[in-house]
């Protein structure tokens, strides 16, 4: 009895120092296999929860529909123009990029995905997307949504794809600010209670042009995310205890806490390598207009 | 149990788990349904699903964050162990008794994966911060654990397999 209990206890320990000693290859393909397992139930879950968060919406703003729609067909006519302009510009940027022989630094299409999870420990800042490799989701990518940029893509598997939020303390972006031109690097400060996310950016000279209220945006160094990304605005700006350099805390684009849908910036590379196990075409956009790839304005 | 409703439990625990924000305040511990699992499969049932229990819900858990396989396992065990340790000792049917080894290995799990996390540098915790963690955590557990082991036993109950008590 005593013995077999013995054998069992080195049993379990072998399988844990395996699971702990896996190749990191393997140890990705398990993980990957597993989040891909779990990953219809992940949605499903989100799409019955968003279905009755809509019923109790319609339920609770039936009186203000018709003010919605009005507002919304005010908002479809304003970005349609603004699609006009920015379709404009776009075409003079190819230009002048062309001329002047830049790579182009911005990928040109977004993947869309839905939010379906967070991290099951709570130890990192993170969100699952339902979209992966498959889809043309590549690790390093930026993600954003539509009000500015919330992470990197970190873990891709298959079908799903892990984003670290820029609330992280481990999610570090290279940033700039919009008025003044200064750059640095913003880094997460984590979550705390009743707070809205925020990063911190450290180490600005003491003599550089930082107030609150400035736009912050990727600045493109370093190459992991597209240049001219928002953000978040400078809320506070003080010195540190040296006295030689500044830290301003920024107020993210995105709200962090409601994420729904996001883009993750594909390359087309990312894409080339999907296509081959074929891409689902409705969730490609063509970054220049905003239309599903294939479809035109 | 079968294996299958364990496997379930923990299909189902892990999405739960995953969907649910962490909570916000006391170290943001995420809400510990996995623990609850593998701890009602330690007080409950046979040495083997309790280890096939931990084994697969650390897992799930590894799989659905960004720790490395084999970390969640073994704080899962640890906790499992004290669990099984403290049976012969408490009524586990009573819901504060449960409440109260709920809290004690919750805490036991959060600490052991803070410390395996901490080691190979994969966050930044100090000390204060590791202890305020794995006082959220319990509180959560306190909560939590005496509701999923009435939901659990209302299902064996349902299903016909309340017979494999060991």
């Amino acid at each position: 009895m005593k013995d077999r209990r013995w054998i069992a206890l080195c049993a379990i320990g072998l399988v844990v120092l395996a699971m702990l000693n896996l190749p990191d290859a393997a140890s990705r393909r398990v993980k990957g296999a597993v989040r891909d397992g779990i990953s219809p139930l992940q949605a499903g879950l989100r799409g019955g929860v968003r279905e009755l968060r809509e019923i109790v919406r319609y339920v609770r703003g039936l009186g203000d529909l018709a003010l919605e729609n009005r507002a919304l067909s005010e908002e479809i006519v304003y970005l349609r123009g603004e699609m006009r302009m920015a379709q404009e510009l776009a075409r003079d940027n190819q230009m002048l990029r062309d001329q002047l022989g830049f790579a182009r630094r911005f990928p040109n299409k977004l993947v869309s995905c839905e939010v379906i999870g967070r991290d099951s420990t709570g130890w990192w800042q993170t969100v699952r997307l339902d979209k992966g490799a498959a889809a043309g989701v590549a690790e390093g990518r930026a993600v954003l949504t539509t009000d500015g940029l919330i992470g990197r893509t970190v873990a891709v598997s298959g079908r799903t794809a892990d984003v670290l939020l820029l609330a992280d303390p481990a999610c570090k972006v290279a940033v700039r600010l919009k008025r003044s031109g200064e750059f640095g690097v913003a880094e997460g400060t984590g979550v705390k209670p009743g707070e809205a996310p925020t990063v911190r950016m450290d180490y600005v000279l003491k003599t550089a042009d930082v107030q609150p209220g400035d736009e912050v945006v990727t600045s493109g160094l370093g190459g992991l995310f597209p240049k001219g990304l928002p953000v978040g605005r400078v809320a506070e700006v003080v010195l540190d205890a040296s006295g030689l350099y500044q830290t301003a805390r920024i107020e993210l684009a995105a709200d962090l806490g409601k994420l729904e849908y996001a883009f993750v910036a594909a390359t087309e590379k990312d894409l080339a390598a999907a296509r081959a196990e074929s891409v689902p075409a409705d969730v490609v956009l063509d970054a220049e207009t905003g239309f599903l790839e294939g479809e035109g304005p | 149990m079968k294996l299958l409703i364990l496997l379930f439990w923990l299909l189902l625990g892990g999405t739960l788990q995953a969907a649910l924000p962490a909570w916000r305040y006391m170290g943001q511990p995420a809400f510990p349904i996995l623990l609850g699992v593998v701890l009602y499969a330690a007080l409950n049932k046979k040495a083997r699903y309790f280890v096939a229990a931990a084994i697969l819900a650390g897992l799930v858990e590894d799989a659905l964050s960004l720790a490395p396989l084999g970390y969640s396992s073994c704080s899962l065990l640890a906790a499992g162990t004290l669990a099984v340790l403290l049976r012969k000792e408490f009524f586990a049917d009573r819901a504060t008794t449960t409440s109260w080894v709920g809290a004690l290995c919750a805490a036991t799990a959060t600490g052991t994966l803070a410390l395996l996390l901490r080691s190979k540098g994969f966050v930044a915790l100090t000390g204060r911060d590791m202890l305020w963690r794995m006082a959220g955590s319990a509180v959560l557990a306190a909560v939590l654990v005496p509701l999923l082991f009435a939901l659990m036993r209302g299902l064996e109950r349902r299903l016909g397999t309340w017979e494999d008590r060991a």
